[in-house]
């Protein structure tokens, strides 16, 4: 019934979303360009503290543990210079940041699995945007591409927003 | 059934995090005409809108076993949830709301698998009572943990009843008032019962008298005779609920211990098939009338569970006056009162003037007085002793109006069952 107990610590911590959040933030803040490896120290400084968030402390105080990985995030991803590299590893570190989100110590484990279906369309549009970025010429298509994927973010989450019932399904 | 279309997707307080830092980040990007910041707002912006398209479109029903284990004061919940198919059961959420009366961890223990939830709390009741645990609630989660939904559940509350082991036991004791149904003849014979029908597994509670010893070496295992008509008599129960001197939080700690053991006192004489019937007097008198059988118990275990403390304190003749209006009199009488000042101890001489033989059941205010004392050392032990002296002075006056036990170990019922199988000793 229960998953096999593993030491409390190991478990809690859930190693395989947070190693694959430590390395793409720690590589964009490698890419963004800060001196003196300020980057790379700042995106690890920003997983350790939240992860100490959450598994040392109480559950009151564990809530606000993704602030500061995102903080660091917003920090490193905002001067990073122009490139197709920098690009991709920027929406990486944010779908590594929903996996990690998902690795919930409070909930059962198997939460980053779970939640694939959920990070699968924001990964897909990633996608697309980088696609259209690396394979379409120079131009008004790119351009068009990625205008249309936010229309048409926004207009969802602003729809979302206002009334979240629009998603429910009446009954038969 | 709930009505599911009245619990919607709820956002959780991650969601307005991540669109807000999303949409800083598109702003960013396009002021500074730097793609990268949009590529990290592009997961944050659609992560709440995937994770209401993926989740339930409805409330999810969900199936609720709710039980209660245990014995005196160990009360174990455990249960399970069950969504329906299609649902992983690791996404919900499973909140159990602790009684006031309880005490223990509040969060319960949950084992989760793919098809269903278990759930198993383990608390403690300090003293007797009888209080209500409510349905867990049961909330669908995203993985992720942007968006919720409540789910729906035809479960019901159950009702916890803890109360001292010893009344189990004192429902083989034969009242000596008793009251005939309408249309019965007194059967002259002396013994548990009326006519014979038929022999049946037997209970730990069922007396020596009662068990067929030759069927029990027949069959290698414990059988009892079954009567008709076994019953032992018909008893009233009362509880004092005005309000005393001793203010409101211990009155309703007293008034809740007095309705534990009002539920063990009536459980264990309807087993018996004893007539019983309840009066809490407040203001008014609220009652349950004389009955027996398995209907009557929920009744008034029902009627315990929603009686409450008044706040107007009534005098003890309208008690007596509405007993006997709604009782023959002759009843057995058990009062709970605490006597804790001079307007309690009158319920028992007006009830015997009405022709109700009292007997009266006093849980002591002593042991919930003593606990919250601020005092020490030597003030501490003049003080208990002062009051011990107070109380015992109280219990003798009451005793020269009616049969009077001092109930302060709240576990314990010994005295008082002692008290109820010794007519000797009762008549006295």
């Amino acid at each position: 019934m229960s998953p096999p107990e593993a030491p409390a610590g190991i478990r809690s911590i859930r190693p395989v979303s947070l190693a694959l959040l430590l390395i793409t933030a720690t590589y964009l803040g490698f890419l963004s360009g800060f001196p003196d490896g300020f980057g790379p120290v700042l995106a690890a400084a920003g997983v350790v503290l939240a992860t100490g968030l959450r598994v040392a402390t109480r559950r009151s105080v564990a809530v606000y543990a993704p602030v500061p990985v995102l903080a660091a995030l917003v920090v490193e991803a905002v001067p990073a210079p122009v490139g197709l590299g920098t690009e991709i590893v920027a929406g990486l570190a944010g779908l590594a940041f929903l996996l990690w989100l998902a690795d919930d110590p409070s909930r059962p484990v198997g939460g980053s699995l779970r939640s694939l279906p959920t990070v699968g369309v924001p990964a897909l549009a990633v996608g697309i945007a980088w696609s259209s970025t690396l394979f379409l010429p120079a131009g008004a298509v790119p351009l068009g591409v990625a205008g249309a994927l936010l229309a048409f973010t926004l207009a969802v989450v602003a729809l979302l927003v206002g009334s979240p019932t629009v998603f429910d399904r009446e009954e038969a | 059934m709930s009505d599911a279309s009245s619990r919607p997707l709820q956002w959780r307080p991650l969601a307005p995090l991540l669109l807000s830092t999303g949409a800083a980040l598109l702003l960013v990007a396009v002021l500074t005409r730097n793609p990268t910041p949009l590529f990290l707002a592009l997961p944050l912006l659609l992560a709440p809108v995937a994770a209401g398209i993926v989740g339930p479109r409805s409330a999810p029903p969900v199936r609720i076993d709710l039980a209660i284990e245990g014995a005196a004061a160990d009360v174990q919940v455990r249960g399970t949830v069950v969504p329906e198919p299609g649902l992983d059961a690791r996404n919900f959420v499973v909140e159990l709301e602790r009684p006031a009366s309880l005490v223990g961890a509040s969060a319960p223990r949950l084992d989760y698998s793919s098809s269903e939830v278990r759930f198993r709390a383990t608390w403690t009741a300090p003293e007797p009572t009888i209080t209500e645990i409510p349905v867990p609630e049961v909330l669908w989660r995203d993985p992720i943990g942007i968006v919720e939904r409540e789910a729906v559940s035809s479960a019901s509350p159950v009702v916890v009843s803890r109360y001292p082991p010893e009344l189990l036991r004192i429902g083989s004791v034969r009242l000596e008032r008793t009251t005939p149904l309408p249309g019965e003849t007194r059967s002259r014979r002396v013994g548990e019962s009326g006519e014979f029908h038929g022999i049946r597994p037997a209970r730990p509670e069922d007396p020596p008298r009662q068990i067929n010893w030759r069927a029990t070496a027949r069959a290698g295992r414990p059988l009892a005779n079954e009567y008709d008509l076994d019953k032992t008599g018909d008893l009233l129960i009362l509880l004092d609920a005005r309000p005393t001197s001793l203010g409101p939080t211990v009155d309703e700690r007293l008034f809740s211990v007095a309705r534990a053991a009002a539920v063990g006192l009536s459980d264990s004489f309807l087993r018996v098939k004893s007539r019983v019937g309840v009066g809490v007097f407040g203001e008014f008198l609220d009652v349950v009338p004389l009955s027996t059988g398995r209907t009557q118990r929920i009744r008034i275990e029902m009627a315990l569970k929603q009686a409450h403390l008044s706040t107007v304190s009534a005098p003890a003749e309208r008690c007596a006056v509405s007993a006997r209006r709604h009782f023959p009199p002759g009843l057995t009488t058990v009062v709970f009162s605490s006597l804790s000042d001079d307007s309690s101890e009158d319920l028992s001489p007006y009830l015997r003037r009405r022709g109700f033989p009292a007997i009266v059941l006093s849980p002591s205010p002593l042991p919930l007085i003593e606990a919250v004392s601020r005092l020490t050392g030597e003030d501490e032990e003049i003080a208990r002793r002062i009051s011990r002296l107070v109380r015992r002075d109280r219990i003798a006056r009451a005793w020269q109006e009616a049969p009077t036990i001092d109930w302060d170990d709240f576990w314990s019922l010994g005295k008082f069952v002692e008290f109820v199988r010794r007519p000797r000793v009762r008549r006295a």
